[in-house]
């Protein structure tokens, strides 16, 4: 699964990296290794079809979704530092970090709800990620009524869309800092 | 009765109900009286022996009490040694319900006294009322215990087992089971064993072995009694969870130990051999145990494939594969709670995406009847059991075994959960292990197991110290662990509406993190958990769900149910002008069974404002609803306001007036309307992403076919002609004259409702 280099040194950017998104060093070198492992042509950066190279990321039925969250707006690729940045998301929340956790924790599977940064997720976006995640046999009302009643559930001030405010509330029995966490990751 | 207030009211109820407790002791007590009368001599209560039987039939024939041989016709004959035996059982079992009524009506003792503990108590008092008749008393049989009372309760806890909160603490729950009761066991014994060496105790003839079994025996967290006292407190899942799962899963374990030092007990001595044996005999208890119940599992699943012709026996495949695969785990000495939940478990999604409605409401509520029957009975006959003995009370060692009990759990538990928290994402907090330890309460389990021991001195003084813990356990920590949660401020069980937004999110989740997993490369909980589902999906559903269901997806299928139970619940509200909004939101997605494998679905298209205006008058009178906190206890019957013939009537008669105001409701739209007082309903509480919601609706197919014609009648603005033609713009909806049906609900069968109510 890896290169030959096996130091944190070889890292770029190590020490921030480290500061910023509360990995250990372990960690950050398992993900480096991880990344070059991505990274086919040794390019130093990740481009979209080095994502879908992973195989069970194509039987995903939102992994276009995944592949672009880890993408800035307007980039076409991603370096080892956004890489990390995005993958500390999903890290174990210890304690101290819960307050501002609970925060961002919806964020990230907000954004991803989100194909326009506006901020909302409108009816368009919600029945475009049901029709993702729902597959073949689900006909296009269905879908849609889904949709509208998903979205009157959530959505207090009645604009048609879900802030994310409203969303935050509407999954607060979800327990979201426990769900948005991978082990390895901790 | 109604003049009085409430209050002399419930005390002259309660007093009658403990007159008729009375009168039904006594004549429990004397029916064994008049039956030594007639056959002449004392026989045990259990067991009539049939020769005496024959011997005074011929007496008995002729109605008087001496022989006579020129005899009258007896106009009046008096024959009851023949229906004794169900007689009796019947008596007993209607004993154990009426207590049950009774405790509720006097409020304030239920609420402080968990009614395990009340039922105990009224065990006592029979058992003390048929001991001064100097009768013997039905003791808990450990045949009748093991074969008949427990897997009712522990089917009717394995078939509802919250499956996501089950498995993803799985690792935590079987730590505590198989090492925490090892622990237990192998402590106490041993401890045991060093009390006995106490000159001043007497029994220093007990030998390590022998208390080895005892520490095995009383070691184990018994299932009846948590669920019986963790019910009433309404704790959070996660606690429920775990001490109930490790309850259920240390059977394995204790089945055994129990086995183990039973066989070394005769023997005397153990040898490394037989210790390795054990532990190769733990896995084969327990993974024998999971396999019969899993093909008995996958037997019944695909069993209810075929049941569409006769949904009156569905009900009846459940229970019976159940229960063959508990007694043929019993066979073979495996584990048989481990494969009654195994089985249970196997068969719940594939026979509820076969049965009707109907069928899944009568599992439900047989299952929750049968459970707490058996519950009740278990705890009376405890209590009787105890009056009747035999004893032998040991001051030491009794005292020491309840110390030695509390002291091993807390243990046990403190120091597991320290190397536990190491692995899990959420840390059990101090409160959390104080809870999971306070409820490691014993029952009847541990008392049955003692029962089987061989007769002798040693056996009556193990039980008269299994009885003592199993009273300190129910009594004392049973009462107060109620007032200590919420001392302690544990979280509760959180009231919450099912709500798609949950459902489609925690999907969303799933999928993300099992993204998020694969690009990591590492094959973790989320990626098993998937390529299950992708299993599942491909292959096993195929064979065991019946038509083309087996297609749809977990989502929908929720959410149909929860429209359906929205759609109930707003008619029986018994608003008809609320029903086109309901109805709309039925029918975009009501799709026809797919026997022509057609592919389309048919559905009426709405115009969006339309249904925009429809679902703000649904919000808005949703929102109206009060909901009552929800907190799951297996021993409510949920307020099913459709289970009555009168709803029929009342639906057609609403039909009809809602088709009126249709055209009304059509001109004026956005108008809000008016709230009607909405019963309190019942929601379920249950609704997991693994778990198909619990809804209630035995009337499912006839509200659907209801519905249906309605729906189209909202562009139709002639609502009279939808009864007969529907709606033009969908086509295949016209070839059809049956209604259709949620895939998720198979309904019952059209011929029956269909035809005969569409047309009326």
């Amino acid at each position: 699964m890896g290169s030959s280099s096996s130091s944190l040194s070889n890292v770029p950017n190590s020490q921030e990296l480290l500061q910023e998104t509360g990995f250990s060093a372990a960690h950050l070198l398992r993900l480096y290794e991880r990344f070059q492992f991505l990274d086919k042509d040794n390019k130093g950066h990740l481009r979209s079809e080095d994502f879908e190279a992973v195989r069970e990321l194509s039987e995903n039925p939102i992994g276009d979704r995944i592949v672009e969250a880890f993408f800035l707006p307007g980039q076409e690729t991603v370096d080892f530092p956004s890489f990390v940045r995005v993958l500390a998301h999903f890290r174990p929340k210890e304690k101290n970090r819960t307050r501002e956790g609970a925060q961002q924790e919806p964020e990230p599977a907000n954004s991803r709800n989100r194909k326009q940064i506006d901020g909302k997720i409108s009816r368009v976006e919600l029945l475009q990620v049901l029709r993702e995640m729902l597959g073949m046999p689900v006909t296009e009302e269905q879908l849609q009524s889904i949709a509208e009643r998903a979205i009157q559930e959530a959505d207090l001030d009645k604009d048609d869309a879900i802030s994310f405010d409203e969303f935050r509330k509407s999954l607060e029995k979800v327990n979201i800092d426990h769900k948005m966490s991978i082990r390895f990751l901790k | 009765m109604a003049v009085l207030g409430p209050g002399p009211a419930r005390f002259w109820s309660g007093f009658t109900m403990v007159l008729l407790m009375l009168l039904i002791v006594l004549i429990l007590t004397g029916s064994s009286w008049t039956r030594d009368v007639l056959t002449g001599h004392n026989d045990t209560w259990r067991e009539p022996s049939p020769a005496t039987q024959e011997d005074h039939d011929p007496d008995q024939h002729n109605g008087t009490n001496s022989a006579n041989h020129r005899k009258a016709f007896p106009v009046l004959a008096f024959n009851y040694g023949h229906v004794r035996k169900p007689f009796e059982i019947s008596l007993w079992i209607l004993l154990a319900l009426l207590m049950k009524l009774g405790f509720h009506i006097i409020p304030r003792v239920s609420h402080i006294v968990p009614e395990s503990c009340l039922l105990i108590f009224v065990g006592l008092l029979v058992g003390g009322v048929i001991k001064a008749m100097n009768e013997k008393a039905p003791v808990l049989d450990s045949k009748l215990f093991f074969l008949y009372l427990l897997p009712p309760i522990i089917l009717d806890a394995g078939y509802f087992l919250p499956i996501r909160a089950f498995t993803e603490n799985m690792g935590t729950i079987l730590v505590f089971a198989v090492v925490g009761t090892l622990w237990n066991a192998f402590f106490i014994g041993g401890m045991m064993f060093a009390v006995c060496q106490i000159e001043a105790a007497q029994v220093s003839h007990v030998d390590l072995l022998s208390c080895l079994l005892f520490g095995s025996i009383i070691s184990a967290v018994d299932p009846v009694a948590v669920l019986a006292v963790f019910e009433e407190i309404h704790i959070n899942e996660l606690l429920h969870i775990l001490v109930f799962g490790e309850s259920l899963l240390n059977d394995a374990v204790t089945v055994v130990l129990y086995h183990l030092f039973e066989e070394f007990s005769h023997a005397g001595t153990v040898t490394a051999r037989d210790a390795f044996l054990g532990v190769v005999s733990f896995f084969v208890v327990s993974l024998g145990g999971i396999l019969a119940g899993v093909i008995y599992g996958i037997l019944g699943a695909f069993t209810s494939r075929f049941t569409s012709h006769s949904r009156v026996i569905e009900p009846l495949f459940v229970f019976l594969y159940s229960y063959m695969a508990y007694l043929s785990a019993e066979v073979f000495h495996l584990s048989g709670i481990m494969s009654l939940i195994a089985c249970g478990v196997i068969m719940r999604p594939y026979v509820e995406a076969n049965i009707s409605h109907k069928s899944y409401t009568t599992i439900k509520y047989f299952l929750k009847m049968w459970s707490s029957v058996s519950e009740t009975l278990i705890f009376i006959f405890l209590g009787v059991s105890t009056v009747e003995g035999p004893h032998n009370w040991n001051w030491i060692f009794v005292i020491f075994t309840l110390i030695l009990c509390l002291l091993s759990r807390v243990l046990g538990v403190v120091g597991l959960t320290f190397i536990i928290n190491k692995f899990r994402i959420v840390k059990l907090t101090k409160k959390d292990q104080f809870i999971v330890a306070y409820g490691g309460l014993r029952g009847a389990i541990a008392f049955s197991l003692g029962f089987l021991l061989t007769d002798n001195e040693m056996k009556h003084m193990f039980l008269t110290a299994i009885i003592t813990v199993i009273f300190f356990t129910v009594f004392v920590q049973g009462m107060t662990i109620r007032p200590l949660v919420e001392l302690l401020a544990v979280k509760r069980k959180k009231e919450s509406k099912g709500s798609i937004n949950e459902e489609i999110h925690t999907q969303f989740l799933d999928h993300l993190l099992t993204g998020i997993e694969d690009i990591c490369g590492h094959y973790g909980h989320h990626h098993w958990k998937d390529k299950l589902n992708r299993f599942n999906k491909t292959y096993v559903k195929k064979w065991l769900i019946a038509g083309e269901r087996y297609n749809e997806p977990q989502l929908i299928s929720f959410y149909n149910k929860l429209e359906m139970k929205q759609a109930l619940m707003l008619v029986e509200s018994g608003s008809a002008a609320k029903l086109p909004a309901v109805v709309s939101a039925v029918s975009a997605q009501n799709i026809q069974h797919q026997r022509e494998a057609a592919p389309q679905r048919t559905i009426p298209r709405l115009s969006k404002t339309r249904e925009a205006e429809i679902r703000k008058i649904l919000r808005a009178n949703l929102q109206n609803t009060r909901q009552k906190l929800r907190s799951y206890s297996r021993h409510d019957l949920f307020m099913d306001p459709c289970e009555d013939d009168m709803s029929e009537v009342r639906f057609r008669r609403q039909r009809v007036e809602m088709e009126r105001r249709m055209s009304h409701y059509l001109t004026v739209p956005a108008k809000r309307q008016e709230t009607p007082s909405v019963r309190k309903v019942w929601f379920e509480p249950e609704h997991k992403v693994y778990t198909y919601d619990d809804s209630e609706s035995p009337g499912g197919g006839a509200i659907q076919l209801k519905l249906r014609p309605s729906d189209t009648s909202l562009l139709d603005e002639s609502p009279q002609s939808t009864d007969r033609s529907p709606a033009p713009q969908s086509e295949d909806q016209s070839e059809r004259q049956k209604p259709s049906r949620c895939l998720s609900d198979p309904g019952p069968n059209e011929d029956e409702e269909g035809s005969s109510f569409f047309l009326s």
